[in-house]
């Protein structure tokens, strides 16, 4: 297939009510003026006439902007398929009726935990029951639901009674996704990384739900990749089918890409998508194969995972082009050994560091 | 699929949306991270699930359109249907 942007990720703010030790937004958010919603509204379309089909409307908690009717208006006007990802805080039965009626398409509600006290205490919040209240406004406005629940060592146990509640809640999707350790979750990786043991469980008990729900409900399992022999085909290849909008209007080639020292990114502020993507120096920099180290170079799997994911390599190695050290193949692949046998040698309830929020603006 | 479910009537899943993709051309199912590129057999039988045609009603008018045997279209539309029914973007009112 042809080299094209299918998703962009809207990152419309970074502010959230909830704390999760994982959180997916920078450690330290970059400084500068959230995108108005003209700006965001442009920034659709000029998405959708470079290909984009599919819209995420994330951040932190998109529902803090006050402006959110009018960016889903605006998205639905684009013609895009809408997901809104939310913590599920603040969707009340008016709101979510309100949105499908402006053309929202789906939303993915983020759980912590099947019950309340952990849940709670995961999100550094009293968050559980209003996702589950928001959960049934939801589906009672006849949106199509998604959870999202993202798996770490204090609640892989939990996994049956997660899918039980998926199931309850009337879910059609549920993503189970292992941490995986970026930013917030490097941080907390102490506390966060299952033993492999609990792990493999988790797998077995994912793949029996799979099978059981099959046609019901969709259950997806994104794999801890520290664990795996293999690296993740990280954003099906750099700068190859996904944009992402940062709340300041950074255009990155992946959710977590400021992380990687050193990279500037262009901004929507000042060039156009288009532009950006196919010109500017940080889209082109690992597109291809010509930027492969050895051993990806001349493996046949490069097709396959895309030498992995920039960021990890960058996180774990300092060098961003490194082969993934999740590779059983990658020479610096004793990196991952150590750090599951460091991290899990004492499995332990030590506590993790609640990320704090920037203010919403 | 049994004689039974020729008398339900498909609809496309409310998570799903059809489009057709600007930038291809193609027909394209949308739905929550995913997308479907529809061969012109698939499309033509999607773009008639639409809740009050029945499976039979869906097949006629396409064999008489194709000028094929209603014998092989049956069997086209029966397992295209049975496909997108096991991704979970059809659903079958009775």
């Amino acid at each position: 297939m042809k080299r094209r942007p299918y998703v962009l990720l809207a990152e419309v703010t970074y502010g959230c009510p909830l704390h999760c030790p994982y959180c997916s937004n920078p450690v330290s958010s970059p400084a500068g003026l959230e995108l108005e919603t003209s700006e965001w509204k442009r920034v659709f379309q000029e998405a959708a006439r470079l290909g984009v089909l599919h819209l995420g409307l994330s951040g932190g908690e998109p529902l803090l902007r006050r402006d959110l009717p009018d960016l889903v208006a605006g998205a639905r006007a684009a013609g895009l398929y809408t997901n809104l990802i939310t913590s599920g805080i603040g969707l009340d039965p008016a709101r979510a009726r309100q949105l499908r009626t402006l053309g929202l398409d789906s939303v993915q509600i983020s759980l912590q935990a099947d019950e309340a006290e952990l849940g709670d205490s995961i999100a550094g919040a009293r968050a559980h029951q209003r996702k589950l209240d928001a959960a049934a406004a939801v589906t009672q406005a006849g949106l199509p639901l998604s959870l999202n629940l993202v798996l770490h060592r204090h609640n892989l146990e939990r996994l049956p009674a997660i899918i039980s509640l998926a199931e309850s809640l009337g879910a059609q999707r549920l993503e189970l996704a292992n941490v995986q350790f970026y930013g917030w979750a490097w941080l907390n990786r102490e506390s966060l990384l299952p033993s492999r043991d609990q792990a493999q469980a988790a797998f077995a008990r994912a793949q029996s739900a799979r099978e059981r729900l099959a046609g019901r409900m969709e259950v997806v399992y994104v794999l801890p990749d520290y664990f795996e022999q293999r690296p993740k085909p990280c954003m099906q290849g750099w700068g190859e089918r996904y944009l992402t909008v940062n709340p300041i209007g950074q255009v990155l080639p992946c959710p977590n890409a400021t992380s990687i020292p050193g990279l500037e990114f262009e901004n929507v502020r000042k060039q156009s998508l288009e532009t950006i993507w196919h010109e500017s120096a940080s889209f082109n920099l690992f597109r291809g194969e010509a930027w492969m180290p050895w051993p990806c170079r001349e493996c046949p799997e490069r097709h396959r995972d895309f030498g992995g994911c920039r960021c990890q390599a960058a996180l774990l190695t300092g060098d961003p082009s490194a082969t993934d050290p999740v590779c059983s193949l990658s020479p610096r692949h004793q990196i991952v050994r150590n750090i599951i046998d460091a991290e899990t040698a004492g499995l332990d309830g030590s506590s993790w560091q609640e990320r704090q929020n920037p203010s919403a603006r | 699929m049994s004689n039974r479910d020729l008398n339900s009537r498909p609809m496309l899943a409310s998570h799903v949306r059809l489009k057709t993709d600007p930038v291809s051309g193609d027909p394209v199912l949308l739905f929550p991270e995913g997308l479907l590129v529809l061969n012109a057999t698939a499309h033509e039988i999607v773009r008639r699930c639409d809740g009050e045609s029945t499976v039979a009603e869906i097949i006629r008018p396409l064999a008489e359109e194709f000028d094929a045997g209603e014998e092989v279209v049956r069997n086209d539309v029966l397992e295209n249907l049975e496909q997108l029914r096991a991704q979970n973007l059809l659903v079958f009112l009775e």
